[in-house]
Order: structure tokens, then C-alpha cells, then sequence
């Protein structure tokens, strides 16, 4: 499709320049931070100067790895962030399944109601949650922030997987019910594998957000072996001076990575069921 | 059957509406005191006037790069331009580092220090140093810097759908009237985009109000109260100064905030179905 007008070719040089400008803002933060983990407490002094470091070395992530304390936060991590996502998607399945294929009074409504859920921050909802907790003694326990989480990440998910449904054709439903399944068995059997996508990018989404999740786990976790990476590494950066940012960084850069690649993998799958949520919304 | 995929969501949105009804109703031992005591804070008016620019700045600056990020990518798929994903990807990847990390991340490119990352860059131009964070405009600045580099993705999302969503036929009648681009992208993109703009500017304000981990991994709300917004100031009160009562007002402003935006869109989206 290349050619054109010279006008036109201007144009590709303006996009080029333009997406160019915007690439160093965004590439830059990761570029930097890879720098800096990589350094040795020398170098962090040289600044600019050593933005590919003369001695590199993996001895900041070798320290931060050797350190059981943060194998343990990142497996923490995973674990609420997966149960979480889960939860989200499985409470989102019978939810989004009836505002597809049902027909009811005010579905509009629902839908919206779920939006506007969404848009309440954790901030609100905690404050007394972390009190209920308290009196309820549920504090401190894993289940409690996989239910928070579930509870947050449920409207994204239902509105992702309404459309993953919407997607997959009612005459294959139709004809499996002709053959004696009622819809529990179409539901399981037919639509969900069909919907395979779907439910893969909600789940990923949700486990994504989930592992930035900072406050709900900084209110309800309240010992250190029980915290995510995402806590952990806010109150380790309370304790680095100048002479350990190499180890920041690396922390950082681990914390970050996992998130990061997986989107970068499954980008276009996330991104389409996204533009497809946004669309239809 | 029909009664159970009918009831389980019904009965759970139930569920959702209930909880958050109650779970912002204030507690027992509240009056109108904590109220009357955080109104009489002198440090609000400051935190709200923080929080009136940290968002209208953002949410402008938020759609106007994520708009031109999306038109330039559509425009350079449909010329068969190389580098489109990796270029949509890498802005997406900012998107999903998590709030704390943005911060911390931002606070070592803004170390003040000769060393420091963009002091030393504009050392190389010959350029003096500047104190990201701890001057307090150039703070605030910076925290916009941030959050910026976080969270132009989701609009380029949106944005990036909805111009697809565009029937090209317009744009190939427009092309044959001899209409120049500035032309094309206000007499159609424009227009054609109006109600995503709106639903989006809802969507991120609710969202910028709510941020509030980026900025205390970044600042803490300083220098002074110089970033501390609303969602930040929320969380100080509660989780610093322990005042459940005090904190549980300011989280029933942001939370009345959120849903008088939330009605605002669902008045947009009555509108454009109608």
C-alpha cells in the first residue's frame, strides 16, 4: 500500500517523526531502569554517562534473588493475582451468559449498573471493608483479598465475556438444545470452549490489575510474609538510599517484567477482545 | 433454568449495589463533628485545588496524546507502515506496570541529584538542573509526567476503536470533494468521535481522581501538600492519621464525585441511543 503523492509520503515522514518523539517518552523509563539494574554502585554515580554500563553486571538480580523473603512476595503475587482473576471470570460467566442470550426487563440497566460499579475506587469501598474484617476477623487472610479482587475485577470481565458471547452463534446453541441439552450442558459443553478467547483475555486482564493492586493487600495484609510484590517493594524503597538504587531498580524491573511480558505475548489477542469490549460499549 | 441464569447475576449485582450502599455509610460513632472538623481543615482547599488541576490537566493532556497516537497508528496501517504494533505495544506495556512501581520508576528519572537520569541528560545540553520534586509547581509537573506515561494507553484504546469504527466510505467521498486533511478530521473524525470523547473523558477522570499509588510512590504528596490530591489525601487520613471518621467523609466525596460522572455517561449514552 506504500506509494502515493508526495503529499502522502510527508505524511509517513510526519507519522515516523511524531511516533519517533512519542517512542523515546515511552521507552525511556525502561530503558533507564534497565540501565540502572544492571549497574554497580559505582556506576550509579555517572549518570547519563553510562547508559550501557562498562561493568555490567546481574549481581543486583542475583541478590534480590537470592533473598527467600522476595521469592516469597512475588509468589504471593501470582497467587492472589491468579485466584483473583478466576474468581472475577467465574463470577462474571452466569452474569455475562443471561445479559447475552436473555431477553430481560432493564438488561440495559444492569449493564450500566456494572460500569458504574466499576467506577467506584477501592478507596471507598475499603475503609469500612477493612472494619468489617476487623470485626469479622477475616484480616490477614488470603481468601479475604482473592474476594476483593474478585469483586473488583467482576465488571470488566462481565463486559468482556458479553461480548465474547454475543460472538458465538446462537443456531449452534440452538441445534445442541434440539438434541436434549438443557442450557447448564450448553453452557459448559458449547459456549464456554467456543469462547475460549474471551475468557482468556478477561482472566489475563484481571490478573494483570490485580498485580498492581496496592492498596488491598497494604490494608488487609498486615505480615510481611503474607504481601504481594507490589507492597513489598514500596516499603523496601522506604529503605534504600542512593548507594542501594541499583537494587530498586532491579526489584523494580522483576516486579514489573511479568506483567509486561505476558501482555506483550498475548497483546493481540487482549487488545482485540478490548476494542471489541469498547466498541460495543 | 431460565429462573437460575436470570437470578445469579440479578442476585449478585444485587449484592454489589447493597454492599456499596452500606459500606459507605458512615460508622456508628460518626456526627456531623468529623464532618464539620474536616470542612474546617485548611489543608482542603488546597488538596481540592490540587485535585482540580492534577485532573483537568491530565484528562485533557490524557485524550489529546492517546487521540493523535490513535489517528497516526490507523493512519499508518492503512498506508501499510511498518512498526505499528511495536510502537501500539510499547504503549501498552507502560500501561500495566503497577501504580507503585510507575512511581518509584519516575522518582529515580527525576533524582535530583547531578547523577540522576534527566538532570543529567540536560546536563549534556548544557541545560542547569531542575528540581523535579521538590519544587512544588515543577512537583505537580512531574507527577502529571508520570501519570501521563501510565495512562495514555487506555484513551488510545478507546479512541483507536472508535475510529475504526468509522465507515471508510466517508473518507473516501471526502478524499474525491478534494477535502484536505484538517479538513477530514473536523467535518468527519471529529464529529464521528464526539460520543467517545465524552464517555472517555468521564471514564478518565474517574479514573485520575482515583489514582493515588503512583503519586505516593512518586512524592508522597509533598513537597508541603504540593501533589496530595484528593484519593492521596483520603488515604493519608485514614491510614496515617488513623481518622476512620474524617476519612470515611472524604471517601463519601470522592465516591459522590465518581457517581454524579458515572450518571453523567449513562445521560450521554441514554442520548445516543435515543
Amino acid at each position: 500500500m506504500t506509494g502515493g503523492g508526495r503529499a502522502a509520503r510527508i505524511g509517513d515522514l510526519a507519522s515516523y517523526v511524531a511516533l519517533g518523539l512519542l517512542a523515546v517518552f515511552f521507552a525511556t523509563p525502561f530503558i533507564w531502569l534497565t540501565s540502572l539494574a544492571l549497574r554497580t554502585p559505582a556506576e550509579i554515580y555517572l549518570g547519563a554517562a553510562r547508559l550501557i554500563p562498562e561493568a555490567p553486571t546481574l549481581g543486583n538480580f542475583a541478590r534480590i534473588l537470592s533473598d527467600p523473603a522476595f521469592l516469597i512476595y512475588l509468589w504471593n503475587g501470582l497467587k492472589l493475582s491468579a485466584l483473583g482473576g478466576a474468581l472475577a471470570v467465574a463470577l462474571a460467566i452466569p452474569a455475562a451468559y443471561a445479559c447475552s442470550r436473555l431477553d430481560f426487563r432493564r438488561k440495559q440497566a444492569v449493564l450500566i449498573g456494572i460500569l458504574a460499579v466499576q467506577m467506584i475506587s477501592p478507596l471507598v469501598i475499603l475503609v469500612p471493608l477493612y472494619r468489617w474484617m476487623g470485626a469479622l476477623d477475616l484480616l490477614n487472610l488470603d481468601a479475604s483479598v482473592v474476594a476483593i479482587y474478585g469483586a473488583l475485577g467482576m465488571p470488566l470481565a462481565v463486559w468482556l465475556l458479553k461480548v465474547a458471547f454475543d460472538a458465538v452463534p446462537l443456531e449452534i446453541e440452538e441445534a445442541a438444545i434440539v438434541d436434549g441439552a438443557n442450557r447448564f450442558q450448553v453452557l459448559t459443553r458449547i459456549t464456554l470452549p467456543l469462547a475460549r478467547p474471551g475468557l482468556a483475555s478477561a482472566f489475563i486482564l484481571a490478573m494483570v490489575m490485580n498485580w498492581s493492586q496496592f492498596l488491598v493487600p497494604f490494608i488487609l495484609l498486615e505480615r510481611d510474609a503474607d504481601w504481594p510484590i507490589s507492597v513489598a517493594i514500596f516499603n523496601f524503597a522506604g529503605a534504600v538510599s542512593a548507594s542501594t538504587t541499583q537494587l530498586l531498580a532491579a526489584a523494580c524491573l522483576v516486579a514489573v517484567m511479568p506483567a509486561v511480558l505476558v501482555f506483550v505475548l498475548l497483546q493481540r489477542m487482549i487488545v482485540s477482545a478490548l476494542i471489541a469490549g469498547a466498541v460495543k460499549g | 433454568m431460565l429462573a437460575l441464569f436470570y437470578g445469579v447475576p440479578v442476585l449478585d449485582m444485587v449484592r454489589l449495589a447493597f454492599s456499596d450502599a452500606t459500606l459507605v455509610r458512615p460508622p456508628e460513632d460518626y456526627s456531623f463533628k468529623a464532618m464539620g472538623v474536616l470542612l474546617r481543615d485548611p489543608a482542603l482547599p488546597q488538596v481540592i485545588g490540587t485535585t482540580l488541576l492534577f485532573t483537568a490537566i491530565n484528562v485533557v493532556a490524557l485524550q489529546v496524546v492517546g487521540l493523535a497516537i490513535a489517528l497516526t497508528i490507523v493512519r499508518g496501517e492503512a498506508r501499510g507502515l511498518r512498526g505499528m504494533t511495536a510502537f501500539r505495544t510499547l504503549v501498552l506495556a507502560a500501561w500495566v506496570v503497577p501504580g507503585i512501581a510507575n512511581g518509584l520508576i519516575w522518582q529515580m528519572l527525576f533524582d535530583e541529584a547531578p547523577y540522576g537520569t534527566l538532570n543529567s541528560l540536560l546536563a549534556y545540553g548544557g541545560l542547569g538542573p531542575v528540581a523535579w520534586l521538590s519544587d512544588p509547581q515543577m512537583a505537580l509537573v512531574s507527577a502529571v509526567i508520570a501519570n501521563l506515561w501510565q495512562g495514555t494507553a487506555f484513551s488510545m484504546i478507546v479512541f483507536y476503536a472508535a475510529r475504526r469504527g468509522i465507515d471508510p466510505v466517508l473518507y473516501d467521498v471526502a478524499a474525491l470533494d478534494g477535502a484536505g486533511p484538517w479538513r477530514i478530521f473536523r467535518s468527519i473524525t471529529l464529529p464521528l468521535l464526539r460520543t467517545a470523547i465524552a464517555v472517555n473523558t468521564v471514564l478518565v477522570t474517574v479514573q485520575t481522581l482515583n489514582t493515588f499509588d503512583s503519586i505516593l510512590a512518586l512524592t508522597g504528596g509533598g513537597p508541603g501538600r504540593a501533589t496530595e490530591v484528593l484519593a492521596l489525601f483520603t488515604f493519608n487520613t485514614v491510614f496515617q492519621n488513623l481518622d476512620l471518621a474524617g476519612g470515611s467523609v472524604l471517601a463519601l466525596l470522592l465516591f459522590a464525585i465518581s457517581m454524579a460522572l458515572a450518571a453523567l455517561v449513562h445521560g450521554w449514552r441514554g442520548r445516543g441511543a435515543a
